[in-house]
């Protein structure tokens, strides 16, 4: 009797997940006439370091629900949301899930560069456009993926431009340079060591996979007494590398990049830990950012009061850019289509003019450098003024 | 820069880490000890103390400037005592929940086994639901800083307080199992349960009480990890292996074998990660179990926990 009752429920549970499946797919048009076009979105939402990709989706929840507000546009946008933890490991599933919903048109992301390495294979064979935010990994627009653009400079830029601030502004003469031994961190470190041997700098390098314990680590890096420690890795690590430098009383400065700049740094490496440290970034802050007020605003209204983090500007304007492309597309939209009309966009976003290069690079590239100061991140300019004055 | 040079150094790490080994690694083999089990859900209960100290220290903290003198010394215990409260708790409900409902019905070894990982997975799931699966820090409970110099090596304030308050609770733990009527209970239902029971020991009272103390010591050892590396809600599974490692190591089952192996693995660990690079250090605390097994199958000091103290 009990058999029957659970082979009863089995079956009814089984209709009505296809139910709810016939109905999910049934997206010709909405209630008010309007077509639904959907995108995906892949990124870390889950893990160590996951404030990152709060950050960007909620860039891209943002742009669509200011889409989604304009009367005049005359289509609807959906999000569907994929997340790959941001690791090589489950970056291909993650990618493969949106592959399969053959809705989707266009996907902002991958995040992280290792994540994207894995992922962009399969995005390239299905044809599906894929937009990232944040990965920097200099090697991604060099391996023939066919659909890869990202709305960020890759870190040959942020690497050299940070060794020279390095270099000039710090005054260093020995540099530790440590990385996470993720595709992110050594292709950050890469190119820093390179140009900072080029200005004369002594380098120690040293790779270590991200962990909790960074004691014996600490103890390496203060018995070479640098300058400058740089860090290229995710801030919940940096958080537990500056607490155990700042345990044993390191002097020198801490230096990290784009993966480390969120306030979570702040708040897990505590403010006492955290404070002086100097963060780059190839993006700028929408926070400080006049021409950016009106994207602040919105971001705050639509997400609860949060304020945009690190990669939430460059979502945002990842996403205006296809919503810019669906726009002059008309009807004739398609994975395709989408696709090849993206390689030629030409808009001007908050963080800057999203215009590519033949092989994906966004044309515009800057850094900026930030500093800890009184347990707050705040932008100090962008790095090539920094240098200059 | 040579190994010698930083030798102090990574042994005051060494020690400090060892001693957390040390006293989670008790859990192992206190359990061990009674039931010829091993509790794979103890890395959850170190968990659930961690986040209990660390809420009972935010919650207490008063605001502006980080605190010093007494109030710090009160913060510090109330963190310690409600960690070690809600690991008890974690382990109680984890005897009763996961393991009695087995032994009443005198489940094969499999079942426990089973039941330990599912209670595990269990807990870390909800602990990232509740707590976010984001790092969370201890706040600062006192000014951290160096607060002496040892052969050259530089020991801080919080290096003090976590190696203390180990040192402490391993010293208590062995006196009580030691001296104790308890501890006598402990041990003779470690050495023969149904003899025990004919000398008119309460087996099942033992055997929570032993849970208990186990869920005590983890989760005031939680706190003390947290206060160095942060709360997770994963935190436990990778010390929860190097304890249980370190109680291998020391002889299963054998309580100073478990601090001894404790402190050994922390200390090897330590130097390794400093002559090898820092992410073999894992690699050389397992090939020195392996080493150790090979010439001593039964551990380091591998006698039961009956005949040990």
């Amino acid at each position: 009797m009990a058999r029957r009752k659970l082979l009863g429920a089995v079956a009814l549970a089984g209709v009505v997940a296809l139910t709810a499946a016939a109905c999910g797919s049934d997206d010709g048009s909405s209630s008010d006439g309007k077509k639904t076009i959907t995108i995906g979105f892949q990124g870390v939402l889950s893990g160590d370091n996951q404030q990152l990709g709060i950050n960007a989706l909620y860039g891209v929840e943002t742009a669509v629900a200011e889409a989604n507000a304009d009367a005049n546009l005359p289509f609807k946008l959906k999000l569907v949301q994929s997340d790959d933890a941001g690791s090589p490991d489950q970056g291909p599933t993650a990618a493969q899930k949106l592959i399969d919903n053959s809705d989707v048109l266009a996907v902002v992301g991958p995040m992280f560069s290792g994540a994207t390495k894995a992922s962009e294979p399969l995005y390239s064979q299905a044809g599906l456009l894929s937009v990232s935010p944040s990965a920097t990994n200099p090697a991604l627009t060099t391996l023939g993926f066919r659909t890869f653009y990202r709305v960020i400079a890759p870190d040959t830029v942020q690497g050299t431009a940070d060794a020279d601030y390095i270099a000039t502004v710090l005054k260093a003469k020995k540099v530790f340079s440590l990385d996470d031994k993720s595709d992110y961190g050594t292709g950050l470190s890469a190119a820093l060591e390179k140009e900072l041997k080029a200005k004369g700098v002594t380098v120690v390098h040293d790779g270590i996979n991200p962990t909790k314990n960074y004691t014996s680590e600490a103890t390496k890096i203060i018995s070479e007494k640098p300058d400058v420690l740089f860090y290229s890795g995710y801030y919940a690590e940096l958080a537990l590398l500056s607490k155990a430098l700042h345990d044993k009383g390191f002097r020198g400065i801490t230096v990290s990049g784009d993966g480390s700049l969120d306030a979570k740094y702040v708040e897990q490496a505590g403010a006492a830990a955290a404070e002086g440290t100097y963060l780059t970034c190839p993006c700028s802050d929408a926070n400080s950012d006049p021409n950016a007020a009106a994207f602040v605003e919105s971001y705050k209204k639509i997400n609860g009061g949060a304020r945009p983090g690190t990669y939430s500007g460059e979502a945002y304007d990842a996403t205006n850019a296809l919503i810019e492309v669906f726009k002059n597309l008309g009807d004739n939209l398609s994975r395709e289509s989408v696709a090849e009309a993206f390689g030629k966009v030409d808009y001007q976003g908050v963080t800057k003019l999203v215009k590519f290069q033949p092989n994906g690079e966004v044309e515009g590239a800057n850094d900026f450098i930030y500093r800890v100061k009184n347990g707050q991140i705040v932008v100090l300019g962008n790095t090539v003024d920094l240098i200059k004055s | 820069m040579g190994f010698a040079d930083q030798f102090w150094q990574l042994t005051v790490d060494g020690l400090m880490v060892g001693s957390l080994y040390a006293v989670i690694a008790l859990g192992y083999t206190l359990v061990y000890g009674v039931l010829q089990l091993i509790n794979f859900a103890h890395s959850e209960v170190f968990m659930l103390g961690a986040f209990g100290g660390l809420f009972a220290a935010r919650g207490l903290l008063p605001g502006g400037a980080t605190p010093s003198g007494l109030t710090s010394v009160g913060l510090v215990a109330a963190g310690l005592a409600v960690g070690a409260a809600c690991g008890a708790a974690a382990a109680f409900t984890l005897e009763r929940v996961a393991y009695r409902p087995l032994r009443r019905r005198s489940a094969p070894r499999l079942a426990y086994l089973i039941s330990a990982i599912g209670a595990s997975l269990f807990a870390v799931n909800l602990a990232g639901k509740e707590f976010g699966r984001q790092n969370v820090p201890v706040p600062d409970l006192f000014a951290n800083g160096t607060l002496f110099h040892f052969f050259g090596a530089q020991v801080s304030t919080q290096t003090v307080v976590v190696f203390g308050a180990a040192v402490v609770m391993l010293v208590l733990l062995d006196r009580l199992v030691a001296r104790t009527r308890l501890g006598q209970g402990i041990r003779a239902v470690a050495q023969d349960a149904d003899t025990a029971v004919l000398m008119g020991v309460n087996v099942e009272r033992v055997i929570i009480l032993t849970f208990v103390i186990g869920g005590l010591l983890a989760g005031a050892g939680g706190f003390l990890y947290a206060m160095t590396f942060n709360a997770s809600y994963n935190m436990g599974f990778v010390p929860g292996v190097k304890a249980f490692t370190a109680a291998v190591l020391g002889g299963i089952g054998n309580v100073r074998g478990a601090m001894l192996g404790g402190i050994l693995l922390g200390l090897v660990e330590s130097y390794g990660g400093y002559v090898f690079q820092a992410s073999y250090k894992d690699v050389i605390a397992f090939l020195v179990l392996v080493g150790i097994l090979m010439v001593r199958p039964s551990g380091l000091l591998g006698v039961r926990l009956g005949r040990a103290a």
